[in-house]
């Protein structure tokens, strides 16, 4: 049983940018991944706003798969900002995984 | 006797009928009977093609009987009533055979079947027509004046569309203050206009005009006569306490609904820090700033939806109540307002909300309140937990179903509309109660607020769960109903009604319980004796006292004893 920490979210967003929770699971950007990711981003978000920290923590490759190439973006239609999202991610795995 | 002349029509429905039912065989086998001169099929009996064939049927060959074999005649009596009536045919020498719900969708796996049991009820239709004679509507006059009972916001409503229509109006509320369940809200959506500021302007306004009496603290008790000229009983409580007697030409009912109250222990209802919606939403329109809970902070707040709606085959709410998943989401706006770093959790079954109300949906998203979605047969869960606070879990299926366990505060049970008990109210004026508990209009589409009981029209959340401006668009829809009956001060009714043949009549008595519209009473005079006479005005043509009286002295038009032999006889002959 996971338990959601709704707090997570404010250590990973980066900016007033980062709107995981506009996403309405409808499944497009992994339908539409040139990479194939198939946790990026709807997955990876979704364990970011309930706050279940371990989740995340295991995706650290997918996340830096991505080729912020913005195709998932430019089809959301709720409008999420994936890119900016998955950078915020990156500066979580930077500071939480590598210390850095 | 002469001869009839019967034109009989059998629809395709576009193959909603032909598949199932050969309807060039049912054509073939009635067009030699008895007084058909014309029988035909027709791929949508309703087209206007059709009905213009049809006309032109009635026109060039005399025809005095109509017969259309098509759908359920709930849904084209007055489709055909029509044609006839352009035609010169008296609308009444027509039969409706219903072949669609009763053939081919009953029998779709018997062909054979369905087709023999068509020919069958058309030649009962046939046998009908043959008997059927020219009935002129029953014309009464209007009283220009009108019920309406609840002063909640689509009553009130309502009230000045009658007043400004010209019509005299009666408002009857229950409560001793008028303005129902919105005369208590805060911000409403859209537009978050405060809903006791609306009341406080609709109360004004039916104050200001003199042609509406409103009552308060007041309750219908009893209502006879007729559509049109109806006596109805108003008994006031409280101090003044007294009955007074109105005539009104019709009723408008907005009587408006009960929010559902969970059982002790459903999601944990009866654990501190579980609310119902309206609970919440009061606690929201009180509060100035961030929310706080019995003085402790409230920080993380979890919705669940669909609490005493969609039930499932067993329970008696088995309806979705429409308006509770936008009205959720206005209140995490709503708290958001007040405390932008709020954490929300909504825990839904299926997110409906409808129409501009998705932007609000997607407003909540972006503001950043979480959705998660159970499953019917997977609920979740409420308990309270070690620290004291609640704890709700569910498997989450948009996150590949896993087991999620959410802190929270405050729960928010999302409760939806039931119908409200008013039982006193549904004997006197004998509204029509669908399965659901809220009342019955017609036709849903076609004729939306007016019930089966004539005059008597429905508005509001009595009829099932609308929001406010869905009721108040209800409530001016009976307006227009209501003036469209009163404002020629003349109405038309039904003549297929009941009548007693006084010769046969030995006043028994049996047929006077019978009648659920109190129509049936003894008059006393007819050749020194008291016999049963039936109010046509009141009468509904429901035929329950016909087959009750021993003295087959009762004869309802359009289905006297003679035309139910006939009928019978055109069932149950051989099909070759």
């Amino acid at each position: 049983m996971a338990v959601a920490r709704p707090t997570f979210i404010d250590e990973v967003r980066q900016s007033e940018q980062f709107n995981a929770a506009a996403c309405m699971n409808c499944g497009v950007c992994t339908a539409i991944c040139p990479m194939g990711l198939e946790h990026l981003p709807r997955e990876i978000f979704r364990y970011v706003v309930l706050g279940m920290e371990e989740e995340v923590l295991k995706e650290q490759e997918t996340v830096f798969s991505c080729l912020l190439c913005k195709l998932c973006e430019e089809n959301c239609p709720a409008g999420v900002h994936i890119t900016e999202n998955v950078r915020s991610l990156r500066h979580y795995f930077d500071r939480k995984a590598f210390r850095i | 006797m002469n001869r009839r002349k019967i034109g009989v029509y059998v629809c395709h429905c576009g193959g909603n009928i032909s598949d199932y039912v050969d309807v060039e065989k049912v054509v073939d086998a009635v067009k030699d009977e008895e007084d058909v001169v014309v029988a035909r099929t027709a791929m949508f009996t309703c087209s206007d093609a059709t009905q213009q064939e049809i006309y032109d049927d009635i026109r060039e060959l005399g025809l005095d009987g109509l017969v259309v074999a098509s759908c359920s005649p709930k849904l084209h009596t007055f489709t055909f009533r029509g044609v006839a009536k352009r035609a010169g045919l008296n609308p009444f020498q027509y039969t409706q055979v219903n072949v669609r719900e009763q053939c081919s969708w009953a029998h779709t796996d018997d062909r054979q079947g369905a087709t023999e049991k068509a020919l069958r009820l058309v030649r009962a239709g046939i046998a009908r027509t043959r008997l059927l004679r020219p009935l002129e509507p029953t014309v009464v006059e209007t009283v220009p004046k009108t019920l309406v009972i609840g002063a909640g916001i689509a009553g009130l409503r309502a009230a000045i569309g009658l007043a400004d229509i010209g019509l005299s109006v009666v408002v009857v509320e229950r409560e001793a203050e008028v303005g129902g369940w919105v005369k208590d809200f805060g911000p409403m959506y859209p537009r978050d206009k405060e809903g006791r500021e609306l009341v406080r302007q609709l109360e004004a306004k039916v104050r200001q005009r003199e042609n509406i009496a409103l009552f308060t603290s007041a309750e219908v008790v009893r209502k006879a006569g007729s559509f049109g000229d109806y006596v109805v009983d108003i008994k006031t409580h409280g101090k003044s306490s007294m009955t007074m007697q109105i005539h009104v030409g019709s009723i408008t009912v907005a009587t408006g609904f009960d929010s559902y109250q969970p059982e002790e222990g459903e999601y944990g209802y009866g654990i501190d820090g579980v609310v119902t919606l309206p609970e919440y939403k009061k606690m929201l329109d009180a509060a100035e700033g961030s929310l706080e809970y019995h003085g402790r902070p409230v920080k993380d707040v979890a919705y669940i939806y669909c609490v005493g709606s969609r039930q499932g085959d067993d329970g008696p709410h088995q309806y979705c109540s429409r308006f509770c998943c936008s009205a959720a989401v206005h209140s995490a706006l709503e708290l958001y307002t007040r405390d932008p770093s709020a954490r929300q959790f909504h825990l839904y079954r299926d997110m409906r909300t409808y129409g501009r109300y998705e932007l609000m949906y997607r407003e909540s998203r972006e503001k950043g309140s979480t959705y998660l979605k159970f499953a019917e047969d997977e609920p979740p869960a409420v308990r309270k937990g070690a620290d004291g606070r609640l704890v709700v879990t569910i498997r989450d299926q948009l996150t590949g179903q896993k087991e999620v366990e959410i802190p929270a505060d405050l729960v928010v049970l999302v409760t939806g509309m039931v119908p409200r008990e008013n039982d006193a109210l549904v004997g006197a004026l004998k509204l029509p109660v669908g399965r659901d508990g809220f009342f019955n209009e017609i036709h849903p589409k076609l004729r939306p607020v007016e019930t089966v009981v004539d005059g008597v029209t429905i508005c509001g959340a009595c009829q099932f769960p609308k929001n406010a401006s869905e009721s108040v668009a209800s409530g001016l829809a009976a307006v227009t109903q209501s003036a469209a009956m009163l404002k020629q001060g003349r109405a038309e009714l039904d003549p297929q009604v009941a009548s007693v043949d006084p010769q046969l009549c030995t006043d028994c008595g049996v047929c006077y319980a019978t009648c659920p519209y109190d129509a049936i009473s003894p008059q006393e005079g007819h050749e020194g004796r008291r016999v049963a006479v039936i109010d046509p005005a009141t009468c509904k043509g429901c035929g329950g006292c016909a087959p009750v009286c021993p003295e087959r002295a009762i004869n309802l038009e359009g289905y006297t004893q003679a035309q139910i032999k006939a009928m019978i006889e055109g069932l149950a002959r051989e099909v070759v």
